[in-house]
């Protein structure tokens, strides 16, 4: 039970007036992100780091995993009220969710949603706090060659695996990859692709990149395609809550949900779509009256939205443990670490372990203040939909601006920036999912200084990859994660 | 009633994702052909090279690929947004305004200010969105590029260029 005596500690850390007040920012922040188009929680970390770097660690993950969580609830409100879901986990949420909304149920869809993110984030959390020790004690051993092909398998799963198109996916790593290139190499103190420009030599920060591609990528985007007329937002009336019978058609797919959305998100599956889609398909076989998902059954925005909730404790899973992001914000969180001179990964429970207990203490209060903020201030939240769309995205592109200008104090960054974003611009429009180019941008340094110190151990002898057992093993998963689901598809299109 | 118009043929090849493909593949040889100015570095078994050459060469595979799935009829479906309409026809002044509006701020903004160089790219952002009142638009602009600049050098400390504004904040 040391897990228990360290959370006990991580509340000690957590509840600290300071603290809390950091927690209650965060979920705040997070909720209203959530809810506003065109602002997620990852750029909105992204955003704040430049801010944060005179906080202590500890406020700041505090205020990021209240962030993090908090997003996820702020977005069913919209995929609710306005049947625009902001990222694919939401589709569901915004199918069913927005049905039970036109025909008066939209109080139940969002009290639905709420508690059952409450219960699967809190139960992924109390998952996450006993298996994070664990797995971190088993992480300890891995050879920086097996870290490689760890590495390896989470960019072929996000990219390729689990997405429309592999193709994409995987040019949209690259293109992440050789940008993270960009600069001096740590190891030879040499430069690399930085065009004679003494700004490119410190290397392209990612904060500029992530802005770049989401922000400034977005608003170009629905600028060009912007849907005209006024927004379908229904009206509620009152806080979030459901009746006796909602509770019973509830409990029973919030559960189903968290125990399908976990395992999903601590695995590098590319997120929180598939477990969403697997709820709804379960809890629509499942249920006494099928002929009612599509038009608004309370099963199908209970189910998906625990699954979306239980998915996003699972992704602190690898993070935590293996310095692995399996989402675009996890990739924010980690690169969040590095700015602190913190290395995510099994050390960090031994050296840090009061920052990681703090931050995981602080999932269990962000859930309750979550579940305390949706409830009664759902109209408050929904009334944030009705902001004039030409005032919100200009004040989106004003944030971005000061968040990566303050980086250097520099123009040329806003010139990146730009760039960035035609690139962001770009990739919405040519169907580039923009998830595999963060994750490169991020882990791709680590990949390479893995790859090098193996080969360094090895004598330079490439052997290492596949003759290093648990090594050979992952490569082996590499290799199928790239082709099984090709062979799939292809037996699929010949049957039919 | 106007019928939105028929889908377009599987058949024909879309000449914008012909030169997203093509432009992809010229990246990555234009980052395979930068490969040879990293030196190969000292004392080190796998030098600075290496990995970039991995990197470049594998853009432009990929990069490849994509052309020759273009050439056989694919292409992309734009993503839909939470505030896009696909069916509508596509506006692409709009991201142009945003983008000159950017490029001006971002000019001035060492010599004219801060609180000008972000006011100009908020206007422009919000003319490209469709809004009009030029009175409001002006003064919407200027207090939020105002309490944004006061909020960062007082609340957090930052400094930003003051320009037209010096002494008088």
């Amino acid at each position: 039970m040391e897990a228990l005596t360290s959370l006990l500690a991580g509340f000690e850390t957590a509840l600290t007036p300071i603290n809390l007040l950091w927690a209650l920012i965060g979920v705040t922040l997070g909720t209203l992100v959530g809810v506003l188009p065109g602002i997620g929680p990852a750029l909105t970390v992204a955003l704040l780091l430049p801010v944060t770097a005179k906080l202590p660690p500890v406020s700041a993950f505090i205020m990021f995993a209240g962030i993090y969580y908090g997003g996820m609830f702020g977005g069913s409100t919209t995929s609710i009220l306005l049947n625009t879901p902001g990222e694919s986990a939401s589709i569901i949420t915004a199918l069913e969710g927005n049905k039970m909304a036109r025909k008066g149920r939209a109080a139940a869809a969002l009290a639905t949603a709420a508690i059952g993110s409450f219960i699967a984030g809190t139960i992924g959390t109390l998952l996450l706090t006993f298996a994070a020790p664990a797995i971190a004690e088993i992480a300890v051993q891995i050879t920086p060659s097996a870290k490689f092909a760890l590495i390896m398998l989470a960019f072929v799963t996000i990219s390729a695996t689990f997405g429309g198109s592999p193709l994409r996916g995987l040019l949209s790593l690259f293109l992440g990859l050789g940008i993270g290139l960009v600069g001096t190499d740590l190891q030879s103190g040499q430069a690399r692709f930085a065009l004679g420009r003494p700004e490119l030599l410190d290397g392209i920060d990612f904060i500029t990149v992530v802005i770049g591609l989401f922000a400034i990528g977005e608003t170009l985007y629905v600028a060009s395609r912007l849907r005209k007329g006024k927004s379908d937002v229904i009206k509620l009336e009152g806080g979030a809550t459901m009746s006796k019978q909602d509770w019973r058609r509830s409990w029973g797919p919030w559960l189903r949900g968290t125990a399908l959305g976990f395992p999903f998100g601590a695995i590098p599956a590319g997120g929180a779509e598939i477990p969403t889609f697997l709820s709804y398909t379960l809890e629509k076989r499942l249920s006494k009256h099928p002929e009612e998902f599509g038009q608004g059954a309370i099963e199908g925005v209970a189910g998906p939205e625990a699954a979306n909730n239980a998915s996003a404790a699972g992704v602190l899973v690898p993070l935590l443990t293996l310095g692995l992001p399996t989402s675009a914000t996890a990739a924010i969180l980690l690169a969040a670490f590095q700015q602190y001179g913190l290395q995510p990964g099994p050390l960090l429970f031994l050296t840090n372990g009061d920052l990681v207990w703090g931050l995981i203490a602080s999932l269990y209060i962000g859930n309750v203040m979550l579940l305390a903020l949706n409830l009664p201030l759902a109209p408050v939240w929904a009334r944030l939909l009705l902001i004039p769309r030409p005032f919100l995205y200009a004040g989106i592109l004003v944030f971005s601006t000061v968040g990566v200008y303050s980086l250097n104090n520099s123009v040329f960054d806003l010139g990146l920036l730009a760039l960035f974003g035609v690139i962001g611009y770009g990739m919405r429009r040519f169907d580039f999912p923009v998830t595999p180019a963060i994750i490169g941008v991020v882990l791709g340094p680590t990949a390479e200084s893995q790859f090098r110190t193996a080969l360094q151990q090895s004598n330079g002898d490439p052997s290492i990859f596949v003759r290093q057992p648990l090594t050979a093993f992952l490569m082996l998963c590499v290799l199928a994660a790239l082709t099984v689901p090709q062979i799939l598809k292809w037996r699929a299109r010949r049957a039919a | 009633m106007t019928h939105p118009p028929p889908p377009p043929t599987r058949r024909g090849i879309s000449v914008p994702d012909l030169l997203v493909a093509l432009a992809l593949t010229a990246l990555g040889l234009a980052l395979l052909l930068g490969t040879r100015q990293i030196p190969f570095g000292i004392n080190a078994v796998v030098g600075p090279r290496v990995f970039p050459v991995i990197v470049s060469s594998g853009l432009t595979a990929l990069g490849v690929l994509l052309t020759v799935s273009v050439l056989r009829g694919g292409r992309a479906e734009p993503a839909a947004e939470e505030d896009t309409d696909l069916e509508a026809p596509v506006n692409l002044a709009a991201p142009g305004i945003i983008l000159g509006g950017f490029a001006l701020g971002a000019a001035v903004l060492t010599t004219a200010g801060f609180v000008v160089g972000t006011a100009i790219m908020y206007f422009s952002v919000a003319w490209a969105f469709g809004e009009r009142r030029v009175g409001l638009m002006t003064g919407v602009a200027l207090t939020v590029a105002l309490v944004t600049y006061v909020a960062f050098t007082r609340g957090l400390g930052l400094s930003l260029p003051p320009g037209v504004l010096k002494g008088v904040l």
